[in-house]
């Protein structure tokens, strides 16, 4: 991310999200992103964000950083970090669609609402971090 | 997130209106808990005031309703739109529960 990017690190923790949230749909309002597809941009950071603060530390222990940067008309670049041990959420099995009510399993939604709604999604572990980037809005857009 | 309960003889109408996220969907789950604690077996969600539901918010859902599916019961949804529509389909939940436009389709089922 170039140094245009701009970032903002706060504890990682659940209530961080509305915070995170805020800063990054102020960017992509500038950026031009439809109004639309802002709903969607709010439930990628919340389960991104809420997965580093149940995961990535042992609660209370660790921050997360959240940079953005315009990437194109309507587009945004995003990435987010934690110092956590290494870890990509990319590498969770997709949802078993195939069982019923019953044995369906109630995690892992998360991973695969994100891997929906964004573009280019890639994993990295750059020294002592973790860095998930993708682009937004996603193709279906 | 407000959350407003009604019976409604065979079942009971679970109103649920604004953000279900991380923070507050077990206040949905608890509400409903409630009325499954005094054996009713069918729950109606409204979900026409729903303007936003993350992955936590699923697992409420699915949780409630193989709950009650485990008291030959049912959670029944209806006025689902949006975003909330949307984040339903694409995980494919939307086939595991029984939906309806409005609550009182859901309750002529009954």
């Amino acid at each position: 991310m170039d140094s245009a990017a701009q970032r903002l690190t706060l504890p990682a923790s659940v209530e961080s999200v509305a915070l995170f949230r805020e800063f990054v749909r102020s960017g992509a309002v500038v950026a031009e992103v439809p109004s639309e597809e802002l709903e969607k941009l709010d439930l990628v950071l919340e389960e991104i964000l809420v997965n580093v603060a149940r995961y990535a530390y042992l609660p209370g222990n660790g921050s997360a950083e959240v940079a953005f940067a315009p990437d194109g008309p309507g587009k945004l670049h995003v990435e987010i970090s934690d110092w956590g041990n290494a870890f990509n959420p990319l590498d969770a099995e997709p949802p078993d669609f195939s069982r019923g009510l019953a044995e369906r399993p109630i995690g892992g939604l998360g991973v695969f609402l994100v891997r929906s709604l964004v573009s280019d999604i890639a994993y990295r572990r750059e020294q002592d971090r973790n860095v998930l980037s993708f682009g937004f809005p996603g193709p279906g857009a | 997130m407000n959350i407003e309960t009604e019976e409604l003889g065979k079942a009971v109408l679970v109103k649920v209106s604004g953000r279900m996220d991380a923070e507050n969907s077990h206040e949905f789950e608890q509400a409903c808990e409630q009325w499954v604690a005094r054996g009713t077996k069918h729950l109606i969600a409204d979900l026409d005031g729903l303007q936003y539901v993350s992955s936590m918010g699923l697992r409420s859902f699915l949780s409630v309703a193989q709950r009650l599916q485990s008291e030959s019961g049912s959670l029944m949804l209806c006025g689902l739109h949006g975003l909330p529509r949307q984040v339903f389909e694409l995980t494919r939940l939307i086939g595991l529960f029984q939906v309806f436009d409005t609550a009182q389709q859901a309750l002529a089922t009954l």
